[in-house]
């Protein structure tokens, strides 16, 4: 007894004195944003933090997809190992700062940083979805918007000489580029869940919605003639114009539809870009998505939060990372590896940035595509409001004769059941 | 996991159902036979093919089931680089390993504990146990992770393994096989002077084999095989397994996928699986067929 005692002890005074000389050790998690490509190099980038100074030791943890990595996050939470910093699809933080689980970056900084004068030096579109109940909750850092990629061959083989800007020309476009028996599509969109809200939300918004309430989350727009407009001109795309095929395409299906010649325009998010451009073997291009009142695109992306419950050195660690990684060089770099936009806008003044978007204008058109994009869909629950109406898009992909009406109908009200204990806890009680 | 055990029913298939109906239609049989050895082999056959092609996408014969190009390594070269798989392999093998020798301790002790012994509320108590079946694991996620951060197992092999030790199936299987060998074989032990030890490991465990081996067989596909587990568990890059690995491959956020490179790293993962099955296909079959398990 005496022995294990002693043993325990012995063993007690190890590790304390070895925590008190060694770096701060934290995890932080991040999902695969393209492919393994892209965890390498955010394993490299990680490696390189830990070189350059001997205070803190971050672990880089791959957790899978953005679902998984928030699932990991909160499981690894309610069982006392909190993350300290997670990159979480930029959506997220709303209802992670909601439900009490993420720390506001407030809380993350040392006292006396100026968060106001930080965040301004990034793009106004990002803002928005970085915040929640007028607090900062978390630090965009990778982030892209849906944007129109364009085979330049099939439009001259056609006879059509610049990218569609409205939603007429953008018809028009793809009913003659389209060819007979699906040999050649005119359009296609992936249209499998988060995928599909995303552009369901980005056509709302081209015709003049908001899609959701930016500043209440308990309330949806979908029987609305915004959204209306949006399911209708996707459900005629494939049924009315025939230019499009029927029934769900997955966001796969849509690259590899491009490179292959067999889709002729394809909607995509500008983190896909670096993986066209190195794949597309022909000439292509991009445009902004055609405007029906306006232009307007919801960003997409991902941002760091910090996870409740971690003690005050790891809090201090975790804002030293997350300072280098949203750094002008390491975000501009990783924007650069990627095709991801950088939320940072004072990255584009570094030289290097400058000399990459001068080489690759279509880089460009992503960050001139930000002065008309807008935040991304967050809600109470959000993935299962967006559900709502992805289910009901789908629907009408798969079945001619479902009507808008009642799609739109059938989307709000499954939606306003999800948000309903929401709103009887909090705009409906008093 | 849908592969292998795809695999083993297209060929026992065949085995156990031919002799019946040889004598009336035998070419219209084998033909159907044909088309779902043929149905359940396309996926296998077109990764093979995806991952000999020289480009990951882009050609219009993606999808074709018919060789078309010059098989090249290309894609298992990019897909080697890509990943640290020796670490990867090493884990998954340790992983498996670890996990069903304890299972084979337990799960035979306890099997044998429900199928000879007598002791008040053993029904209750068997019951109880098959319960753990009808928990989707899922639900457990947080209270398990709770326990090994308690037991400061988090982030190791060890704590990927252990809620696996014991095993309700395993259980309920080597209980089943007990049973079903005649007690003549004990008595003439017992009569020999052996302890319960001796009959245990000298006389029912060699009769037991096939219920061993089937059990092995789906305990090692289901731990290669499983993901969300080890994905919460782990954390250092020193500590993954393949699954978790894999998908750093084929996950695709943003649209855009190599299916080339997916399909040469899946081959790389169902390689030790595959090879296995092969090698010692007669012995499974005949496992599975006299166990009952599909």
């Amino acid at each position: 007894m005496s022995f294990i005692k002693t043993f325990v002890g012995a063993v007690a005074l190890t590790a304390f004195a070895g925590g008190a000389t060694a770096a701060e050790r934290i995890e932080f998690m991040f999902p695969a944003p393209v492919q393994g490509k892209l965890s390498r190099e955010m394993q490299r980038i990680v490696k390189e933090y830990n070189a350059s100074q001997d205070t803190v030791e971050v672990i880089g943890v791959f957790t899978g997809s953005y679902d998984d990595t928030k699932i990991k996050a909160q499981a690894a939470t309610e069982a006392g190992k909190p993350p300290a910093v997670v990159l979480m699809g930029a959506n997220f933080a709303a209802e992670l700062a909601m439900s009490d689980l993420i720390e506001p970056i407030s809380a993350v900084a040392p006292e006396g940083t100026n968060l106001d004068a930080f965040l301004n030096e990034f793009w106004p579109a990002v803002r928005a979805n970085a915040k929640f109940d007028g607090q900062l909750y978390s630090i965009p850092f990778q982030n892209s918007t849906p944007i129109l990629y364009y085979n330049k061959e099939h439009f001259a083989e056609a006879g059509i000489s610049k990218a569609p800007e409205t939603w007429a020309e953008w018809i028009k476009a793809a009913k003659k580029l389209t060819k007979a028996d699906g040999e050649r599509w005119g359009l296609m969109m992936p249209s499998n869940y988060d995928y599909n809200g995303w552009l369901v939300q980005a056509l709302a918004m081209s015709s003049g919605g908001s899609f959701y309430n930016t500043s209440y989350p308990g309330e949806i727009y979908y029987d609305h003639a915004s959204t209306k407009a949006a399911l209708k001109f996707w459900r005629d795309m494939a049924h009315t114009h025939k230019a499009m095929p029927t029934g769900v395409t997955d966001s796969k299906a849509v690259s590899t539809a491009f490179f292959s010649g067999k889709s002729s325009m394809i909607v995509l998010s500008t983190g896909a870009l670096s993986f066209v451009r190195n794949n597309a073997k022909f000439d292509y291009d991009v445009a902004f998505i055609p405007r029906n009142v306006r232009n307007s695109v919801p960003i997409g992306g991902a941002s760091l939060v910090s996870f409740k419950g971690t003690t005050p050195e790891q809090k201090a660690a975790a804002w030293d990372f997350m300072s280098y990684l949203v750094s002008k060089e390491v975000i501009g770099g990783w924007s650069r590896f990627t095709g991801y936009f950088s939320p940072r806008k004072t990255a584009y003044d570094l030289p290097v940035m400058q000399e990459f978007v001068k080489n690759n204008p279509d880089a460009l058109t992503a960050v001139e595509q930000l002065k008309y994009a807008g935040p991304w869909i967050a809600t109470y629950n959000t993935v299962a409001v967006r559900k709502a109406v992805e289910d009901e898009m789908q629907a009408l992909l798969s079945d001619e004769k479902l009507t808008i009406d009642e799609a739109a109908a059938r989307a709000q009200k499954n939606a306003n059941e999800v948000l309903k204990p929401y709103v009887e806890s909090t705009a409906l009680r008093f | 996991m849908k592969a292998e055990v795809a695999a083993t029913e297209a060929a026992a298939a065949p085995v156990s159902t031919a002799k019946a109906t040889l004598r009336p239609w035998p070419a219209l049989a084998a033909a159907l036979f044909a088309a779902v050895v043929f149905l359940w082999s396309a996926p296998i056959l077109w990764m093979l093919l995806a991952s000999t092609r020289p480009e990951s996408f882009g050609s219009l014969d993606m999808a074709r089931l018919l060789p078309d190009t010059i098989p090249t390594t290309d894609q298992f070269n990019y897909a080697i680089q890509d990943g640290d798989w020796i670490i990867w392999f090493l884990n998954s093998f340790i992983l498996v390993t670890g996990t069903l020798i304890v299972q084979l301790v337990t799960i035979s002790l306890a099997g044998y504990a429900f199928a000879r012994m007598e002791f008040r509320g053993k029904e209750i108590l068997f019951y109880v146990f098959l319960f753990q079946l009808m928990l989707a694991p899922p639900v457990l996620i947080v209270p398990n992770l709770t326990t090994l951060v308690h037991l400061g197992l988090y982030d190791t092999l060890i704590g990927v393994m252990a809620p696996y030790w014991g095993s309700a199936f395993g259980t309920f299987l080597m209980r089943q096989t007990f049973r079903s060998i005649p007690r003549d074989f004990e008595e003439a032990a017992v009569i020999d002077g052996a302890s319960w030890r001796q009959i245990l490991w000298l006389v029912l465990l060699p009769l037991a084999r096939p219920g061993i081996i089937a059990f092995s067989i789906v305990s090692v596909v289901f731990h290669w095989n499983e993901y969300l587990w080890p994905l919460m568990v782990l954390n250092s890059p020193e500590n993954m397994v393949l699954t978790v690995g894999l998908v750093s491959f084929a996950l695709g956020a943003e649209g855009a996928s190599d299916w080339g490179l997916i399909a040469a790293g899946t081959l790389l993962v169902v390689a030790p699986l595959a090879v296995a099955f092969v090698a010692f296909q007669r012995q499974f079959v005949n496992s599975f067929m006299s166990t009952g398990i599909k």
